[in-house]
């Protein structure tokens, strides 16, 4: 090997090697690790460059210099990683490490929210003084752009609500009248945020959260309401996405009554955490929820074994439909919401399904949903039943056949 | 809602074009609405109909499947149901469906969907699907047109208009269906369409008469000896070797009775030396049989074709003069196996005689009391395998014990492996414990521990059914 430029510092030997290419190899070993850093494409690490390197220092062929800019770039710039990564070994979980940066970030992105907000006003204002007409051309393209604005804006939230009123446009029919529920709907969340400091301060978190704000786990742990109970786990619906999985865990108090959902996320093709217990098994414990005036996603603090369940109480539809009612009134942005049905009996809805209660009511089933286990299970005769439901229609995630759960998604 | 579709027109042409009207809205959103513009009332509106919602009415529920359920098995059972469903040893499936029925267990509901998924494709598991479903069978057929194999085969359509203007799958299921219910009304049907029918149609429906076949289809078939198409003929043949005192048998035992006698504890045969016209009629094919003479192969077919009563078993050890024994042998087989005579099967397994491809098929036709000592006296000329791989299964006990002693004893070279795979599921469930099925089989995926891992298999799968 060719080596030229080489030399040595106290904590550093560097050189360059002249290989096949024009341009010779930059190597530099740091003595302390030793870390190695060589520019040649070889995948073996540490390379022969390198150990080259090391060898010739070793046996004293390199004499000592000043360290080139290169070689002192590297080497600054490995310190200050390792100095950081110490630090955050050190800090405690939910300690803020410098409170005072902290605020300064939290205010600029804060900030970057209300431009993004007031952007979003007035292009909301803008179409609706001149109309959507003509949406059907441009409203795809200019919602994702603006969708794209969002997330520059730190309001994630905001950007997915975006995202789904371009879906929205030109699907079927009534897409129009769909499409000024969406936009009406955002439109109430920039407004609300216009006047975060008027609202009660559950209604101003719900807010936030639905602009995308997130509250730190160790905040929610430490802070969040507590509520103490055995926890019927009434099913999961899983979400798989191209980027994301989302895992929706939905919970009933057995005492409480209180319903809770247990958000998971994990990318694409990884694995999701292990269930707490299986839809239809009771976890003992606490869960802590996250800030809002319609308390619904919580982390969960197991205190004994899971149990079996029997078969749990549900609703009658009217009552089902009211319960979702009531969770608009807190919270008018709440999309899906947990139920469950007792004694419904399956019938047909056209190409899909529907559930009949004992007085006749029925709710759909959400379109393309699979139901034949629920047929099999159900045979005609009624069935308990929870779900998720949305507009759209409900989505059934376990029934019971008798007392013994079975899952259905 | 009163003032929505307003509101939407004054969203799609704009407010400068068209001024929302909210006077129209109910007036509970007109109070909250207070100084807001077209977006606000438009919330408003939104929420006020999502919160109107009311239950959809008008729907029957689906009557409920009548009858009762059977009890469960054990959840370790159910477990390993839901295995095989998933792709776990799943060629044990029908055998968990059997032992459960017999034992008077049902299936949870809610594998069955995925139990009816995998007969759709697979007939031979559809009688035990049905009976693991009880009740809920025919209510899930009523729903999905793709498991409508689970109503019970028995109400199949017998409409006659199937049967004169259906498909070619739909008439071959409606003719079987008949021929199981009323033979001579199968064979009247056919006789109507029999001479518009093609070549091939001919063909696939004179195989259906293999089912049922009796004296009464013979003035039929021999008919059919005069069809046009030689396929056609050779079938009729060969149905008409199959009934017994036909014509055609009396036929063929004439020609064997001119060209062979017996006289002095040997065998004379004088081989024949031209086909005839009424030879062809009767399916004797004139060609040349690869390896072996033309005029010994013609013989060979009549004495394959004619009764076993024109000759008698003892005459499998005679010498033979006129042509080699071998000829006469393999013949024998043939009309063996096709009369499925156990006293003729015993003669040529027992005497080495020359059976070809029949073997494994005499075996089968001896009593199962005498498969092992049958089997002792082939396997020096025949692989194991082939000899036991055609035997029914479960095969009876001792049969199985000699087979999985002898795996015991081999090691683990490669050329055991098929067998050791035959014998893995043709166990019957009393041997599952077996000696080899306790012994260490080690790391490697060799055909050793495939076997132990499906007896284990089995046998948990029996103690959890009991």
């Amino acid at each position: 090997m060719k080596w030229s430029g080489a030399g040595a510092s106290e904590r550093a030997v560097w050189g360059l090697c002249q290989g096949s290419g024009k341009q010779p190899y930059q190597t530099v070993v740091e003595l302390a690790g030793p870390a190695f850093k060589c520019s040649c494409p070889s995948r073996k690490f540490p390379c022969k460059h390198a150990l080259g390197l090391l060898f010739l220092w070793a046996t004293g062929e390199v004499s000592s210099a000043e360290e080139p800019e290169w070689v002192s770039a590297w080497l600054t710039e490995r310190s200050t990683r390792a100095e950081r990564s110490a630090e955050r070994a050190e800090k405690k979980p939910g300690e803020v490490a410098d409170p005072l940066a902290a605020q300064q970030r939290a205010s600029r992105r804060a900030d970057r929210v209300s431009a993004g907000m007031a952007e979003l006003q007035s292009w909301l204002d803008d179409q609706v003084r001149r109309g959507l007409s003509g949406f059907e051309q441009r409203g795809y393209s200019e919602l994702s752009r603006l969708a794209a604005r969002m997330v520059d804006a730190q309001a994630p939230g905001v950007a997915g609500a975006v995202r789904r009123a371009a879906g929205v446009v030109g699907r079927g029919h009534g897409w129009p009248g769909e499409l000024l529920e969406e936009l009406s709907l955002i439109h109430l969340v920039v407004s609300a945020h216009g006047r975060l400091g008027e609202l009660p301060p559950s209604l101003a978190d719900t807010v936030q959260s639905r602009i995308g704000w997130t509250v730190e786990t160790a905040r929610v742990l430490a802070e969040g309401e507590k509520v103490e109970d055995d926890w019927l786990v009434l099913g999961r619906v899983i979400e798989p996405d191209d980027r994301l999985t989302v895992r929706r865990l939905w919970l009933r108090g057995v005492t409480t009554g209180r319903l809770a959902l247990i958000l998971n996320f994990a990318p694409a093709g990884r694995q999701l955490d292990p269930l707490p217990a299986r839809p239809g098994e009771l976890v003992p414990g606490v869960l802590s929820f996250y800030p809002g005036a319609l308390p619904m996603r919580a982390l969960l603090t197991q205190t004994a074994p899971r149990l079996p369940s029997p078969r749990p109480g549900g609703l009658n539809a009217k009552q089902a439909l009211a319960s979702y009612v009531e969770s608009l009134a807190a919270d008018p942005w709440n999309e899906r919401w947990p139920l469950v049905l007792a004694a419904v009996r399956p019938a047909r809805n056209g190409e899909n399904w529907a559930l009949v209660d004992q007085a006749g009511d029925a709710l759909e089933v959400l379109p393309g949903v699979d139901l034949w286990t629920f047929l099999a299970v159900s045979a005609g005769d009624p069935v308990t039943v929870a779900g998720e439901w949305n507009r759209a229609g409900f989505k059934p995630m376990t029934c019971w056949d008798g007392d013994r759960p079975v899952i259905l998604s | 809602m009163r003032g929505w579709d307003g509101l939407v027109s004054s969203a799609l042409l704009g407010t400068e074009r068209r001024p929302p009207r909210f006077e129209e809205l109910p007036e509970k959103i007109q109070e909250q609405l207070g100084e807001g513009g077209l977006l606000d009332a438009a919330a408003l509106a939104t929420l006020y109909k999502r919160a109107g919602r009311i239950p959809l009415e008008g729907f029957t529920p689906i009557e409920p499947a009548v009858g009762a359920d059977r009890p469960l098995p054990r959840p370790a059972a159910i477990r390993r149901l839901a295995a095989m469903l998933t792709g776990f040893q799943t060629t044990a499936l029908g055998e968990w469906l059997r032992a459960a029925d017999e034992r008077g267990w049902g299936v949870p509901p809610e594998h069955l969907p995925a139990l009816a998924e995998y007969a759709r494709n697979r007939a031979q598991y559809r009688p035990l699907v049905v009976a693991a479903a009880g009740r809920r069978a025919s209510w899930l057929a009523d729903l999905n047109p793709d498991w409508r194999f689970l109503h019970d085969a028995v109400v199949e359509s017998n409409d006659p208009a199937i049967w004169t203007h259906g498909n070619a799958l739909q008439r071959r299921s409606w003719l079987r269906s008949l021929r199981r219910r009323d033979p001579a009304a199968a064979v009247e049907a056919l006789r109507e369409v029999w001479p518009a029918e093609s070549a091939a149609t001919r063909l696939e429906f004179l195989g259906l008469l293999f089912d049922q076949l009796s004296p009464a289809d013979e003035e039929f078939c021999e008919a059919a000896l005069d069809d046009r198409a030689k396929e056609v003929r050779r079938a009729a043949a060969t149905l008409l070797a199959r009934i017994p005192g036909s014509q055609y048998g009396e036929r063929m035992a004439q020609r064997v009775w001119s060209h062979l006698s017996v006289s002095q504890g040997v065998i004379a045969v004088t081989l024949p030396t031209r086909v005839d016209a009424s030879m062809q009629r009767d399916g004797i094919d004139p060609q040349p049989h690869e390896g072996l003479g033309k005029r010994a192969w013609w013989f060979r077919q009549i004495l394959a074709a004619a009764p076993l009563s024109a000759s008698r078993p003892e005459q499998v050890t005679m010498p033979v003069e006129g042509c080699a024994p071998e000829v006469l042998q393999v013949a024998w087989a043939e009309a063996a196996v096709r009369e499925r005579s156990a006293d003729w099967a015993r003669a040529l397994l027992t005497t080495n005689a020359r059976t070809d491809n029949r073997t494994a098929e005499l075996l089968r036709i001896l009593p199962p009391d005498e498969w092992i000592s049958a089997i002792e006296l082939l396997r020096a000329r025949i692989d194991l395998a082939d000899l036991v791989g055609g035997l029914p299964v479960p095969w009876p006990a001792p049969l199985a014990t000699f087979v999985l002693d002898h795996l015991a004893k081999v090691g683990t070279a490669r050329n055991w492996a098929r067998l050791a795979s035959i014998a893995a599921r043709a166990v019957p469930a009393d041997v599952l414990d077996h000696p080899i099925s306790r012994e260490p089989t080690g790391e490697e995926d060799t055909w050793r521990r495939r076997l132990v891992e499906t007896l284990t298999f089995r046998r948990e799968m029996y103690e959890e059914l009991s």
